[in-house]
């Protein structure tokens, strides 16, 4: 007996460890990224930004002469705001990935009706959250240096918006019920119902013509794609770095609660 | 009223030792219209409620001034009135059923768990139905009937867009509100979970309905566009909805 908690411990103190290397990696890599995007990345003109009239925006516009017309618009430094790609994208990819995994083990927990699958649903959808929030700001900040408002309601922003109510209410209903089943079970159906509706709300806005850039064409420069690649997969180190880091803090948990009914009892 | 459904369905097993999911579905139905048919409980209350949005609506226009056009937001005015009594209407219908055991009754019964949804939600769809039957010619005397611009387009169109937005929110409603009738906070929590989800269709039957009150050319292509989105949306939701509903009935 002695023994089996001895080594349970030990899979406590390793999985701890792999999650602090794999937070410290990722964010190696992300800052990698982060500083390639500055001096090896060269600038695009990707000119999918367009406006129907005169913006104000904190970055200063390059002169009438310069402007590309065709509705597209040259910043005098118009390097700046694409920095953010290379962490913006990658957030929000992550988000998703995480989010399909909160989804899968909901499934698995419909199906095997095992405690341990509910725990992972959640914290899963917790990373998702974190990376949902990370997007969104990251996102305004772009709007506002790019388009020259904080808000816009535009349907790619307006169905993240919606992703980030669903994730919410997906925690709020957690809180509200009581028994241990009914909760696990039913988070379990709205996690399933919210990734199947996220995709929908995401295809809505592919029909509705939107100016949100599309950043991936055919013939990527190398020199974008590198740190872009870099940082996407420190994301998703980091992603996985909180999620087991929250995974076996919750085994901890349970074992307390373990320990502490049996002193009880 | 657990005892209707049972009684309803009798005569079916005495001859075969199982009744057809037909009958059960037929029953539950009636149970719920037979139900509402005494107390008229439903849809007075989501009537009433509905009016009192009306009241609310023109409180929020009265300062808007002559010129300002209420056709263009007339669309989204409409929809929103249906979101909130269908949010009350949803709440209340499995509210009874908790409350006064039919659903313990229902699952111990040998019914099958699909034609529980179904009934449910058929249900719902028709309370909904009748309801926007009598709001949507109140709505049109009250807000458009001065309205400068008459052109609109043919009423099926928007009879069409109202039954495709109703059966999404009837089917996937009812699987959320059988969650959230056994939370703690009840309609709060209804509210929460269905209109994110509610979302995708809310935007295309507004924009389905809001064109066609408008009429502007070349808006029976937008329309189909947008009725092809919400159709869409229905068949994957209430695919999702049915097939998952047998986990919330058993947990």
């Amino acid at each position: 007996m002695r023994e089996r908690h001895d080594s349970r411990k030990g899979l406590h103190v390793r999985q701890l460890k792999i999650a602090i290397v794999l937070v410290l990696v990722g964010g190696l890599l992300t800052t990698a990224a982060f500083l390639m995007a500055f001096y090896t990345a060269e600038v695009q003109q990707f000119g999918t930004v367009t406006f129907d009239s005169e913006i104000e925006t904190v970055f200063p516009l390059a002169p009438p002469e310069l402007q590309p017309g065709g509705g597209k618009i040259a910043y005098v430094q118009p390097w700046f705001s694409q920095k953010i790609f290379y962490f913006h994208v990658p957030v929000a990819e992550a988000s998703f990935l995480v989010l399909i995994i909160a989804a899968y083990f909901a499934v698995r927990f419909l199906v095997t009706k095992r405690a341990a699958y509910d725990t992972k649903s959640r914290i899963a959808m917790e990373t998702s959250l974190v990376f949902v929030v990370l997007t969104m700001i990251t996102g305004v900040l772009w709007t506002k240096a790019s388009w020259g408002v904080w808000w816009e309601w535009e349907p790619r922003l307006t169905t993240y918006f919606i992703m980030m109510l669903m994730m919410i209410a997906y925690f709020v209903l957690r809180n509200s019920i009581e028994e241990d089943e009914r909760r696990a079970t039913y988070a379990a159906v709205f996690a399933v119902v919210a990734a199947i509706n996220a995709p929908i709300s995401f295809m809505i806005t592919r029909i509705i013509p939107s100016n949100h850039p599309v950043v991936f064409q055919p013939g990527m420069a190398p020199s974008n794609l590198l740190p872009f690649i870099i940082g996407q997969i420190g994301m998703l180190l980091i992603g996985y770095g909180i999620y087991t880091a929250r995974m076996s803090e919750e085994r901890l948990r349970e074992r307390v609660e373990i320990t502490k009914e049996a002193l009880e009892g | 009223m657990a005892n209707r459904s049972t009684d309803a369905a009798a005569p079916g097993s005495s001859r075969s030792g199982r009744i057809s999911s037909w009958r059960q579905f037929r029953a539950i139905l009636r149970k719920d219209i037979v139900m509402e048919l005494r107390t008229k409980e439903m849809l007075t209350s989501m009537g009433l409620y509905a009016l009192l949005v009306l009241v609310v609506y023109y409180i929020t226009l009265s300062q808007a001034g002559q010129n300002f056009e209420v056709r263009r937001i007339a669309a989204g005015l409409l929809w929103l009135v249906f979101i909130f009594t269908s949010l009350l209407g949803l709440n209340r219908s499995l509210v009874h059923e908790k409350d006064q055991g039919c659903l313990d009754a229902l699952l111990i019964s040998p019914t099958d768990r699909p034609v529980i949804f179904f009934g449910k939600a058929v249900g719902n769809l028709i309370f909904l139905l009748i309801v926007e039957a009598f709001i949507v010619p109140l709505f049109y005397f009250i807000f458009l009937s001065s309205s400068m611009t008459t052109a609109m387009g043919p009423l099926w169109m928007i009879a069409l867009a109202l039954l495709l937005g109703s059966i999404g929110i009837a089917g996937v409603g009812t699987l959320l509100a059988t969650m959230s009738v056994n939370t703690k906070g009840k309609d709060f929590i209804l509210a929460v979970l269905f209109i994110p989800i509610m979302f995708p269709l809310l935007l295309a039957v507004v924009a389905g309905t809001s064109v066609v009150l408008q009429a502007e050319p070349g808006y029976a292509q937008t329309f189909w566009q947008m009725m092809g989105l919400a159709a869409g949306y229905d068949t994957v939701m209430l695919l999702a909805a049915f097939a998952l509903y047998e986990f919330v009935l058993g947990a």
